[in-house]
């Protein structure tokens, strides 16, 4: 479904939208002059502007995951997604589309919808009660006395909106990027089989962490420090990113037993239909893109310490629990586990150049009942305590970025995908601002 | 037979998601016409008299008795479940003697039912049975008991069923109640055997494979005699027979039946190739003291049961079928945490990925004033109309005619309730109703699930009754 832009964006009376020509030359170096393999100098993490040229360039321009259909089921349902300077109402309308619109009310600028998350029929400004129809029509607004006001001029401004294999995804561009079509080409096939239009959301985290949104993203794209993360290596082999010839001693056991737990899975994902091949095009489209099945350790099944299931209820039509995790990775701020049992949403929503909002959401099957066919506690324990230690790594790398004795380093060779969400950025933003 | 060549490949059926149990209906809907169909729910054990009306001889020394209920009344089961039946084999003057029987008919056809025994030379009861029950033989029996049986709906219908010997009779029951039904549904049957000619229900298992493509039936013989031209499976039960007839077992709910022996292997192999214990169930056709108490006491809680209904039946046979029994821990389905045997129904939807689902709506009751809550014959009553409006929270009657507004009405009367738009759009004057009705014409201000929790729009809403107003 495509949303229409109904409200042209208005650059009049914007004053960020230009940087002094000195700064903005110096910045433009600064991506120039980026030496490959390694991490990004200081103010990409700390700079005030260059975050805002983030959100103008990456999250004004590109397609963002914002929710699963699971978190808006019915008609009247909404989330809100705030992200840098923008306030998103996404919300499921009566023909089970989905409109987006600007949070921001045409009368004065309050924010229309204040939660994050709820139903509504109409949405009215808490304001004045400017009242706006789903399609974000202004229909309602008491105007004693005025004789001119034409409420035809001053509907919510939309964004796109679109839905692809229960996945939720919002544009601000006035024209979005047209291979995002070839993306969901490659990834609807995967997520098809899990059925997400028949979850139900089992908890949803949000965490804010203190590290700019890049860091959060470059900590997701590689296993390196996949030590720190004790619980989830009882499920997730640590030798994830490695290849043959790179596989340290203390894991050589691993990797065999990983290799064997791979051979299995294909032989179940060919008798069963379900596409598993690596699929990489992380820098090499605009709407970039990781895609894969990979088995898991122990039985096979969840993210559980033994890996069994931790939802007895299957996904969709799946004959089976022993499908490892389907994981994928989208350009710039979200990943995903699509397991037999459930699956995890990652979304990363910047706040400003040094916070940002992890939203984690843990889905299992709509009529799996909670105590019954699930613990909540331990549905959600390895990826609680992940997130966690996720967000003291970014932290901490952060905190350097904040040193003056702070000075980029190596990509490691396990890292290339870092090194390739990095050179994404790089091009995506040079892109623009050419 | 006649064999016809074809060369025209048929398409495969078109069917509903997942399984559903046809009383499912019935027990939840409050239609009346629906709710005359109750008897055909299983909701309880009872004891009754049954006529024998067939008997059919079967493989492996196994003989059908098909009954049905003097009274005329269908029998009401679940497949996979049991009758008790007494057997006055001392004579009829004297005790008869209780031996517990599984179903092998299905309970989608309900008006006959039968059993299927299989002799044993040395016991008491079986050979008398094949001896004497005859058509004619009128039987008391109690039942059905068991909670060893099918769920009433599954969305995922994926089934493996494993019987030895004698323990085919409930998974025959289970494989011709899924036949029977429309719906999505992967059933794998191993059936284990002491020898080639001894497999009861062969020839209609082999008819249900070949004309629906949901099942697959596999045999084995045990380790004794395997003839030449045998073309089944050999040998006892292990995990690469499961990994072959079955590779995905590990997404299957099983249902296994037989002897004790059998069943405790079953149950090591089955953790073995990563079936989860709660998706593994059981019934021991023979077992150890323990076992067979176990089997006592479920017969015993359901002649209680059925006891007491006959009782509750005899006091006011019309108020007891008005309400629905409270729930029997034992023959509640496993899936219903709610601990109702009105399960609901699937929702209604074509298995076609592209249609669109259609979850019915899940309406929450109007809710009704709480005891302890002010009497609203204590409050004032203000105004002029045939109605009588009472506001709990403000405390005060409002007369009302049904052609006025309702908002404009309490509001004069002083009534707080905020309100803007006036006109059913913005929603800001939205109440909970607590009793009436009211006619709202109101413009996309409230949903349809709001109005079904009870809430409305004063605004654009006039009263068809008195009200009881939660503001």
């Amino acid at each position: 479904m495509t949303a229409s832009v109904n409200v042209p964006l208005n650059s009049r009376g914007k004053l960020a939208a230009s940087l002094p020509a000195e700064q903005l030359a110096e910045i433009t170096a600064l991506f120039e002059f980026r030496r490959t393999g390694y991490s990004l100098d200081a103010p990409f993490y700390t700079d005030r502007s260059i975050f805002n040229i983030d959100m103008e360039a990456i999250f004004g321009q590109h397609w963002i995951f914002a929710a699963s259909t699971a978190e808006l089921p019915e008609p009247g349902d909404y989330v809100t997604v705030d992200y840098g300077p923008y306030s998103l109402i996404v919300l499921r309308n009566d023909d089970g589309g989905v409109n987006v619109l600007h949070n921001v009310c045409r009368h004065r600028g309050a924010r229309v919808l204040t939660e994050a998350a709820g139903s509504t029929g109409n949405l009215v400004c808490g304001y004045h009660s400017w009242t706006y129809s789903p399609e974000g029509n202004l229909i309602h607004a008491s105007a004693p006395g005025e004789t001119k006001f034409d409420k035809s001029c001053f509907g919510l401004k939309r964004a796109h909106g679109r839905e692809v294999a229960g996945l939720i995804f919002v544009c601000l561009a006035d024209e979005p990027p047209a291979d995002f079509d070839e993306t969901a080409k490659i990834f609807e096939p995967y997520l098809a089989p899990h059925d997400l239009s028949k979850t139900k959301v089992a908890y949803q985290q949000n965490i804010i962490e203190e590290g700019n949104w890049k860091l959060v993203m470059e900590n997701n794209r590689e296993c390196y420090h996949c030590d720190g993360h004790p619980e989830l290596a009882c499920s997730l082999f640590p030798t994830w990113g490695l290849t043959e010839g790179l596989i340290p001693a203390h894991l050589e056991e691993v990797w065999d037993r990983n290799k064997q737990a791979e051979a299995s899975l294909e032989e179940r994902c060919r008798r069963y239909g379900l596409p598993y091949e690596v699929v990489e095009q992380l820098d090499t489209r605009i709407a970039g893109i990781r895609i894969s099945r990979e088995p898991l350790d122990g039985e096979g099944e969840s993210f559980s310490a033994d890996g069994r299931r931790l939802s007895k209820k299957l996904l969709g039509d799946l004959p089976d629990f022993r499908l490892g995790r389907c994981s994928m990775h989208l350009q710039p701020n979200s990943w995903f586990h699509f397991l037999g049992d459930h699956v995890i949403t990652f979304g990363v929503f910047p706040i400003n150049e040094h916070q940002s909002l992890v939203r984690t959401t843990w889905l299992v099957a709509d009529d799996a009942v909670e105590g019954v066919d699930y613990d909540l506690e331990k549905l959600t324990y390895t990826w609680k305590q992940t997130n966690l230690q996720d967000k003291a790594f970014v932290e901490l790398c952060q905190q350097g970025a904040g040193s003056p004795a702070y000075e980029p380093g190596p990509y490691m060779k396990s890292e290339y995908q870092v090194e390739a969400f990095i050179n994404w950025y790089v091009q995506r933003v040079q892109e623009h601002l050419a | 037979m006649i064999e016809l060549l074809t060369e025209t490949a048929i398409q495969e059926p078109q069917r509903i998601r997942g399984l559903e149990m046809p009383w499912n209906r019935v027990m939840g809907s409050p239609e009346t016409p629906a709710r005359a169909a109750r008897a055909l729910g299983p909701w309880h054990p009872q004891e009754f008299m049954a006529e024998c009306v067939e008997t059919v001889p079967e493989a492996g020394a196994m003989m059908t008795f098909v009954f049905r209920r003097c009274d005329g009344a269908p029998l009401a089961f679940r497949a996979g479940q049991y009758v008790n039946v007494a057997f006055p084999v001392n004579g009829e003057d004297q005790e008869p003697v209780d031996r517990s029987y599984s179903l092998s008919s299905s309970p989608t056809q309900p008006w006959t039912f039968s059993i299927t025994v299989k002799c044993d030379p040395t016991g008491l009861v079986s050979p008398w049975v094949h001896e004497n029950v005859r058509p004619g033989t009128i039987l008391e029996m109690l039942g059905p008991v068991g909670a060893f049986h099918l769920p009433d709906a599954d969305r995922r219908a994926r089934y493996l069923l494993l019987a030895a010997g004698a323990g085919i009779t409930p998974v025959m029951s289970m494989v011709r109640t899924i036949h029977s039904l429309p719906g999505h549904a992967d059933v794998v049957v191993l059936y284990h055997g002491s020898d080639a000619g001894g497999f009861a229900f062969h020839r209609e298992l082999a008819y249900i494979a070949s004309v629906d493509s949901r099942f697959k039936v596999h045999y084995s013989l045990g380790d004794r005699s395997v003839p030449e031209r045998w073309e089944g499976l050999r040998g006892r039960l292990t995990a690469a027979m499961l990994e072959e007839v079955a590779p995905d077992a590990n997404g299957r709910q099983v249902y296994a039946c037989g002897p004790e022996g059998y069943l405790n292997t079953a149950t090591e192999l089955l953790q073995k190739v990563g079936v989860d214990d709660t998706s593994i169930y059981m019934e021991f056709f023979s077992g150890d003291r323990q076992t067979l108490l176990e089997y006592q006491a479920e017969v015993a809680l359901a002649t209680d049961i059925a006891e007491e209904i006959a009782e509750e039946i005899a006091d006011s046979a019309e108020d007891y079928f008005e309400g629905q029994p409270a729930a029997f821990g034992l023959y509640e389905p496993g899936y219903d945490a709610d601990g109702t045997l009105e399960a609901s129904g699937l929702p209604l939807e074509i298995s076609d990925p592209e249609a669109p689902g259609s979850d019915p709506a899940v309406d929450s009751p109007g809710m009704e004033p709480e005891a302890g809550s002010p009497d609203a014959s204590s409050f004032d009553t203000v105004g002029t109309g045939s109605l009588t409006m009472s506001f709990m929270r403000t405390g005060i009657n409002v007369r009302i005619d049904p052609t006025e507004h309702i908002l404009e009405v309490a509001q004069r009367a002083g009534v707080r309730i905020g309100a803007n738009c006036k006109e059913g759009m913005c929603g800001s004057c939205k109440v909970v109703k607590l009793s009436g009705e009211v006619e709202m014409n109101h413009q996309g201000g409230i949903r349809a699930r709001e109005i079904s929790a009870g809430k409305f729009l004063p605004c654009c809403s006039t009263a068809q009754t008195d009200l009881v107003i939660d503001a």
